[in-house]
């Protein structure tokens, strides 16, 4: 029948069950993998000069994640039962559930990761490699695990393809890359007393070779998203109207706006414009704007994914 | 050698399985709420929360118009992606095909709302646990029925063993054309429809999505 021929005239009430503190969950989760992945590359990649960075990466990297499950206890309704989901007794956990996976990922990766910060920072390299190597892949799955919560999350049609799991882990890459970029500027700015002036250049140097990196990670998530877009303007009728919302919809300023625009394209040309990409100033800007729009994508998956209504 | 069964002669009475099912006929179908009422009562579901209700849809233009009801609550499906999705075994499927809540277990993620594509569970506000319908399993175990199926007036809601050949729901959806709400998506709903309007079957039909009021989970 013509849409504009039928009336809904009474309904029970939509509901949002997962609300903007899983988003931000996510979010953590994303800035932690991404710096740790940032730190294990600057580790592995031998260089001294590189050094600086893994060092960086390593503290950030397990602080966040220290963060992100308390947002978990609070959005939860029964915090003081969480204890449940780390019985890891067959009867009393759902090996099925993509969340199970994710508490062991999340005792598992935290550990990991203050071990190879402590082998960095004493200075143990042999060590370090070690543990960046067990880390690396902990890292990549904590992050990968919570692409499988939205993924399997089959009621709603933004979630549930088969992108999302990769989706969410180079979103992670780009805003891990984005704050590794903002405490190095941090380091070389306030934190470069007794240094030589060459000292100061060559860590600029790798400052600007990090927005490079940023900004080729970047177009790798824009195809992402284009290719999530197009499948859901071709799919079901939810998977339709959830990008109606997203494109030109409720949630268009969060998506186009903030996420797409402020994060994605205005960085972009920032990085590889000649002027901001070798000036601090510019770069700072950039990683800003690119962890806000991170922030703006994990908002309008979450939230913009529930809003399609099921009933 | 054991003998084949046949759909006219059903196997072995001992071994069949009960699954519980319902079917709603639509042509009975008032809409007078009364089984929203009933449940609310009988399962005391807390203010604003519903485990039944019967959505109502306007369509047509005057003089030609109807109002359509689509009396709507947990499917109990054979393959829900609720039980599969809770990480602490709180979702359950018994024996029979009722999933239920284990109200001493759920620790409130709130993953099965978000992943049940029927939208049927809510946070009780009082007890900070998921709730949702499941066939007043209490009442079904003491062999009555479900408090809904017992005062619809018009007799629209039919409970019963799908399995048993001699019940009156088998017979019914043996005999009607039944459909579910999305079979698409592989959750085996049980709770079957006779005469459902499409468009009341449309979540997004007579709706716009960019202005759904939304309410807080608890
Ligand atoms: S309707 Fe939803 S809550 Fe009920 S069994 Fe199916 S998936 Fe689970
Ligand atoms: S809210 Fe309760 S029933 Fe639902 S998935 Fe979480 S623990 Fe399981």
């Amino acid at each position: 029948m013509d849409p504009s021929n039928v009336n809904l005239l009474y309904n029970s009430p939509h509901q949002i069950p997962l609300g903007i503190l899983l988003a931000q969950y996510f979010y953590l989760t994303g800035l932690s993998a991404g710096s740790f992945v940032v730190s294990v590359i600057a580790i592995l990649g031998g260089k001294t000069e590189y050094k600086p960075l893994g060092k960086i990466g390593a503290v950030v990297a397990p602080l966040c994640l220290i963060l992100a499950p308390m947002n978990l206890l609070v959005e939860m309704a029964q915090p003081l039962r969480a204890w449940h989901l780390m019985t890891y007794l067959p009867g009393y956990i759902n090996p099925k559930s993509p969340i199970t996976y994710g508490v062991m990922l999340l005792t598992a990766y935290p550990i990991s990761a203050i071990i190879y910060a402590f082998f960095v920072y004493t200075g143990n390299m042999k060590m370090s490699k070690v543990f960046a190597i067990i880390g690396i892949p902990l890292a990549i799955s904590v992050h990968g695990y919570t692409g499988f919560i939205i993924a399997l999350g089959k009621g709603r049609a933004l979630w549930n393809t088969a992108l999302m799991p990769t989706l969410f882990i180079v979103s992670a890459m780009v805003s891990g890359i984005a704050l590794m970029i903002l405490a190095a500027i941090i380091r070389n700015v306030y934190f470069s007393q007794g240094k030589t002036e060459e000292e100061i250049e060559a860590d600029r140097k790798l400052i600007y070779g990090l927005g490079k990196f940023l900004g080729a990670v970047i177009i790798f998530d824009l195809f992402l998203i284009l290719n999530a877009v197009l499948v859901l303007l071709t799919s079901s009728k939810g998977a339709w109207h959830a990008a109606e919302l997203l494109l030109w919809g409720r949630y268009s300023l969060d998506f186009l706006g903030v996420e797409i625009l402020l994060g994605s394209v205005i960085p972009l040309f920032m990085v590889f414009y000649p002027k901001t990409a070798t000036s601090l100033k510019g770069l700072t800007i950039a990683s800003i704007l690119v962890m806000v729009g991170i922030y703006a994508m994990r908002y309008s998956v979450v939230i913009g994914g529930q809003s399609v209504p099921l009933h | 050698m054991p003998e084949k069964s046949s759909p006219i002669a059903p196997a072995d009475d001992e071994k069949r399985k009960t699954r519980y099912a319902m079917v709603i006929d639509l042509r009975h179908c008032v809409g007078c709420h009364s089984c929203s009422v009933a449940c609310k009562s009988e399962n005391e579901v807390p203010l604003g929360k519903f485990r039944s209700w019967v959505k109502v849809i306007e369509k047509g233009r005057y003089p030609d118009v109807s109002r359509q009801f689509l009396p709507s609550l947990c499917n109990n499906c054979a393959n829900p992606i609720c039980n599969r999705n809770c990480p602490v075994r709180a979702t359950y499927i018994r024996p029979d095909g009722i999933v239920g809540v284990n109200q001493h277990r759920c620790i409130g993620c709130m993953y099965c709302m978000a992943s049940c594509p029927y939208d049927v569970r809510y946070i009780n506000p009082l007890r900070k646990i998921v709730q949702k319908c499941f066939f007043c399993d209490h009442r079904v175990d003491k062999g009555l029925e479900p408090a809904c199926v017992e005062t619809c007036l018009g007799k629209a809601r039919i409970f019963g063993d799908i399995n048993d050949p001699n019940s009156e729901i088998a017979q019914v959806m043996s005999t009607n054309p039944v459909v579910t709400l999305k079979p698409d998506l592989g959750t085996e709903p049980h709770v079957f429809y006779i005469a459902a309007d499409y468009d009341a079957m449309d979540p997004t039909s007579g709706v716009d999505i960019n202005f759904i009021l939304f309410e807080e989970p608890y």
